[in-house]
């Protein structure tokens, strides 16, 4: 019984929605450089971030704030799936120019302008 | 997506409930359902299991490599010392890793594994094939390894086991995130504490370390695991 109950739960937490739209946030490598070098998210919601690598060389972005790494292909998009994340500072770099490809997502939480 | 998810959690629920284990020593890696593109890695393991009769020390080196966006592929040469005392090659073993989704898109990472494995000297061989899940909670990540193996050969009687791993790391700094380890196997249930951490250098080479100090849990006699993994990306 115990067992089958677990198994439920599980389930209905996979089944809980997977894909629901996050907002988009777009990032541009260029010249190793991040532009813009900070980007301000909400807090506590699923985002994706849209890097755009004009260089002609391959970027890797790495964050251990934000537990990601991801190769950034010269004249290609790409996708970085982040968040729900805390209210806070959360530092980037590319590890082929950690000097200057640097940025940070700052995360704020979104208050109500009618209250 | 979401319909291949249920199909995993089932598969890796059944995994888990399954009486059969495997044998062996069962502490090892905890593997993440990650892989980068561009990565090379050598790897050294070692894992000093220490019972009332006695020592038994493995270890291994390996080379892998990234194959394209989504696989790495990586070779294995495998030492032990058994009770004896007596130290010698125990076997070989090709590894192939699968990043099934994108990071952070889903509720949960998925990964696969697909190991085969020949002993050195002996008509055994084994065929390991499972999911690897990950899930991230704030500064926290639960990792889960599933694994159905099936040993086959001359010298051995043929059968199918399987192996549950599980890790908890708090990813407080990167050269040190401590973590609670689980590793289920044929007689084995063994639980203990351990830390990761890594050191970048210039560009892509970065070390990575993995401690782990498990002790089984299920049965009265003296049975501890020490396990060392270090990882040079280049």
């Amino acid at each position: 019984m115990y067992k089958n109950l677990s198994r439920g739960y599980l389930l209905l937490l996979l089944l809980s929605p997977l894909n629901v739209k996050s907002e988009e946030f777009i990032l541009i490598l260029k010249d190793h450089l991040f532009y813009p070098s900070e980007i301000y998210v909400p807090a506590n919601k699923k985002l994706k971030l849209l890097i755009e690598n004009q260089d002609s060389t391959p970027e890797e972005f790495d964050s251990f704030d934000l537990n990601r790494e991801k190769v950034l292909y010269p004249a290609r998009q790409s996708v970085i799936y982040i968040g729900p994340l805390s209210p806070g500072r959360y530092e980037f770099f590319g590890e082929f120019s950690p000097n200057t490809a640097r940025g940070v997502v700052i995360a704020t939480e979104v208050t109500n302008a009618d209250n | 997506m979401r319909f291949i998810s249920v199909i995993l959690l089932g598969v890796l629920l059944n995994l888990v409930n399954t009486h059969a284990y495997a044998d062996g020593i069962v502490v090892d890696k905890v593997y993440h359902p990650y892989v980068l593109p561009f990565e090379r890695e050598l790897e050294w393991r070692i894992v000093s299991h220490q019972t009332g009769s006695g020592n038994i020390l493995a270890q291994r080196i390996g080379l892998g490599s990234a194959i394209n966006d989504t696989m790495s592929l990586e070779g294995y040469i495998i030492g032990e010392r058994d009770d004896n005392g007596d130290f010698g090659l125990a076997g070989y073993e090709v590894e192939l890793r699968w990043q099934l989704v994108e990071q952070g898109r889903l509720w949960a990472d998925w990964g696969a594994l697909f190991e085969l494995e020949k002993h050195h000297n002996s008509d055994v061989y084994e065929a390991t094939t499972g999911f690897l899940w990950e899930k991230e909670f704030g500064k926290s990540s639960l990792t889960m390894n599933a694994f159905l193996v099936y040993e086959w050969g001359g010298d051995i009687k043929n059968e199918w086991e399987s192996e549950y791993r599980a890790q908890y790391r708090y990813r407080y700094r990167s050269e040190f995130q401590p973590a609670l380890e689980l590793f289920v196997g044929e007689d084995f249930f063994g639980v203990g504490p351990g830390f990761i951490g890594l050191h970048r250098f210039n560009g892509q080479r970065q070390l990575k370390w993995e401690v782990g100090f498990i002790t089984e849990i299920s049965q009265s006699e003296k049975n501890h695991s020490f396990r060392l993994a270090l990882e040079f990306e280049f």
